[in-house]
């Protein structure tokens, strides 16, 4: 449980525009470690850096500043990536592509032999609940069967370590408990989880550990039962309540 | 290997499923028999396989590359855009490899489509038995060679313009050896050109009973139609010229043991007025070779590899610009390469022309430079004028167009789309 399998160190991202001129921090001085076998959450408002901090740790984008290293690899290491999957915000399907061939298509591209790739697309095929409908192109899926193919996919090559990024987004609230439900499973199995959310609720029930992230900087770390009573109340206290929107003149 | 097998199969997939494929298949085959009915043709059998090639199959290779071009800048793009293309970077797959699938793809898929209409042209009865000729040209020196030559004489003349003497070295050199091109040898009346033919003797004694042909374009001074008669001896074989100028005849040569001149293939102008010809471009000795079909073939070969090149450049764009912009990129690049050398011909000598046109030519110049195809063969007017594809330049094509060229580019995709992400 102790060895780093994510390591960031000093990281900093700024964004800059045509011209190199510097636009926005997105990330500052980020110190991060996801530990083999854990659920790590990432939390933060929106704007707040999560989604840079995981296209980071992905190899998507690189650090303006710092180290990252994924299983004691860079990040875009072909060995690293091989023990990744990764559940982006939003699905991203092929739309013609049926719901057996996305899998297979995502098989194919971890370098799964023909066989595996079949008996491991309808193992999980049954277990999003989508065998039914696996020669049906996905195209046509409502929101919350995209993500589970999404999710299948992400899961194919059998990944130590698997990365949300909002994994409940745009799901109903049967949809949200099937997934922490399996989320909770796959981290009994000794699977390492790393997901981002502003939803709190969801957060707290599947994470171990969390860091809340406010302006692309830590605001704070530590386990889930140490926080206090309500993550939430710690989360509005180290980030800001928010204001009213100023109505009043609007209304008058 | 199975990742790129994924990521072909996958652009497969898109493509026919996105009915891009089947339109394109069904534009093809509908404009190769549209063809014979819309084009007007000269009433000849000759005019109408012209046609058929030029016309036919030549748009149907035109609207491949368009199509081919337009979806290659988009593959890559549009996989960006929608973010699709962060869940294939984030699996053990190099960037070459996407690049390279991509390509293989679009390249299979153009060359499947291509396919079908080759095999009517080759079902049609027109071209039923015909055969393809070798084409040779005469020895002579190059074009740069006599540009050298002609530089110290040309610099030393008084009546060089001032400002062609001004300019640097290259830019003389250039219009020199378009001058070289151009340059035109007269046939005065009762005499007679020679020009030497490497191998001809050898050739017909190891082919004693086959019959070769002699090309030749004649002019004359007013680039008027006059008639022109003459006779032509090539090593034993002997032809009778009797055409018109400003059109290419080709005269057939028979086996008549009238004179032995190793390698010579000579004219003897018996007509009451001087010809010119360009001997670089205007005498060829035709020298038969095989069937229509293998012709086709290797025409096919070099077409194939020509979209191929095209499928490269477009998902090279791609993987750096938005797909607008790539479009626009690939379709300026692909008028260049079009139109540019025409553009470079008729205005060789950029000193005589004005600044604006001055700035314009060097950026064609240089724009042709950076996107010119590493081997560019007319495969379609070699087809329809029954010239001979070598197949060692089809071979020089594929390996260029198909292997070297696509490399090249979808490495630099690779090295783009990590800089991009």
């Amino acid at each position: 449980m102790d060895e780093a399998i994510v390591k960031l160190e000093k990281v900093s991202k700024t964004f800059r525009d045509f011209w190199l001129r510097p636009t926005v921090e997105a990330v500052s001085g980020l110190d991060l470690e996801v530990r083999q076998g854990e659920v790590f959450g990432l939390l933060g408002p929106n704007g707040s850096g999560k989604s840079t901090t995981i296209k980071m740790m992905l190899g998507l984008l690189p650090p303006s500043s710092g180290k990252i290293s994924l299983f004691g690899l860079p990040p875009h290491a072909k060995a690293a990536r091989a023990k990744l999957g990764y559940l982006p915000e939003l699905s991203y399907l092929h739309p013609f592509l049926t719901a057996r061939e996305t899998l297979m298509y995502y098989a194919g591209l971890c370098n799964l032999p023909r066989k595996v790739a079949r008996e491991r697309t309808d193992q999980l095929l049954e277990m999003v609940k989508l065998s039914d409908v696996a020669t049906r192109a996905v195209g046509g899926f409502s929101k919350g069967m995209a993500r589970r193919v999404a999710l299948a996919s992400a899961l194919i090559g059998k990944p130590e370590l698997l990365v949300l990024d909002e994994p409940t987004s745009g799901l109903d609230p049967v949809s949200t408990k099937e997934v922490k439900t399996l989320v909770k499973a796959l981290a009994k199995k000794g699977m390492t989880v790393l997901t981002t959310s502003h939803l709190l609720a969801d957060t707290e029930d599947i994470c171990d550990r969390v860091m809340i992230l406010n302006r692309g900087k830590s605001a704070a770390e530590g386990k889930v039962s140490e926080l206090g009573e309500s993550l939430e109340e710690f989360f509005l206290a180290k980030v800001g309540s928010g204001d009213d929107f100023a109505l009043a003149d609007f209304l008058a | 290997m199975i990742s790129l097998w994924r990521i072909f199969w996958l652009e497969v997939v898109s493509l026919v499923r996105s009915w891009t494929a089947l339109m394109l298949l069904v534009a093809s085959l509908g404009w190769m028999f549209a063809a014979n009915f819309v084009l007007v043709t000269d009433a000849t059998d000759a005019g109408k396989r012209e046609m058929l090639v030029l016309y036919g199959l030549g748009g149907v290779f035109a609207l491949l590359i368009v199509a081919v071009l337009a979806a290659a800048t988009g593959t890559i793009a549009t996989e960006r855009e929608s973010k699709r293309l962060q869940l294939t970077q984030v699996r053990p797959v190099s960037s070459f490899a996407i690049a390279w699938g991509k390509f293989l793809a679009l390249s299979v898929v153009a060359a499947a489509i291509l396919a079908f209409p080759c095999v009517t042209l080759l079902a049609s009865s027109e071209f039923s038995g015909r055969r393809c000729s070798h084409v040779y040209r005469p020895l002579l020196e190059s074009p740069k060679e006599e540009a050298l030559k002609m530089y110290d004489v040309y610099m030393a003349d008084p009546e060089t313009p001032p400002l062609v003497k001004k300019a640097k070295k290259p830019v003389v050199l250039r219009i020199l050896e378009q001058r070289a091109k151009d340059h035109y040898q007269t046939v005065q009346t009762n005499a007679t050109a020679s020009w030497t033919f490497p191998g001809l003797y050898d050739w017909s004694n190891e082919n004693p009973f086959v019959e070769p042909a002699a090309r030749l374009r004649f002019s004359n001074t007013f680039s008027m139609r006059d008639d022109v008669y003459g006779t032509i001896l090539a090593n034993g074989f002997f032809g009778v010229v009797s055409n018109i100028t400003q059109t290419a005849v080709t005269v057939p040569l028979h086996l008549c043991q009238l004179e032995w001149n190793h390698d010579v293939l000579s004219f003897r102008n018996m007509g009451d007025k001087p010809v010119m010809l360009r001997p670089r471009q205007d005498v060829e000795l035709l020298v038969p070779a095989d069937s229509f079909a293998w012709n086709l073939f290797r025409s096919y070969i070099v077409m194939v590899s020509i979209l191929a090149l095209v499928a490269a450049f477009g998902v090279f764009l791609g993987s750096g610009l938005s797909r607008p912009v790539a479009l626009f990129v690939a379709f300026v690049s692909l008028i260049v390469v079009e139109m540019g050398p025409s553009v470079i011909e008729q205005y060789p000598d950029s000193l005589e022309t004005d600044a604006v046109d001055r700035f314009g030519l060097t950026i064609v110049r240089a724009v042709e430079t950076c996107v010119k195809p590493p081997s560019a063969l007319a495969p379609l007017s070699k087809l329809a004028a029954d010239d001979c594809v070598e197949p060692k330049d089809a071979l020089g094509t594929f390996a260029a167009d198909f292997v070297l060229g696509p490399l090249v580019l979808s490495l630099l995709a690779a090295f783009v789309m990590r800089r991009k992400t």
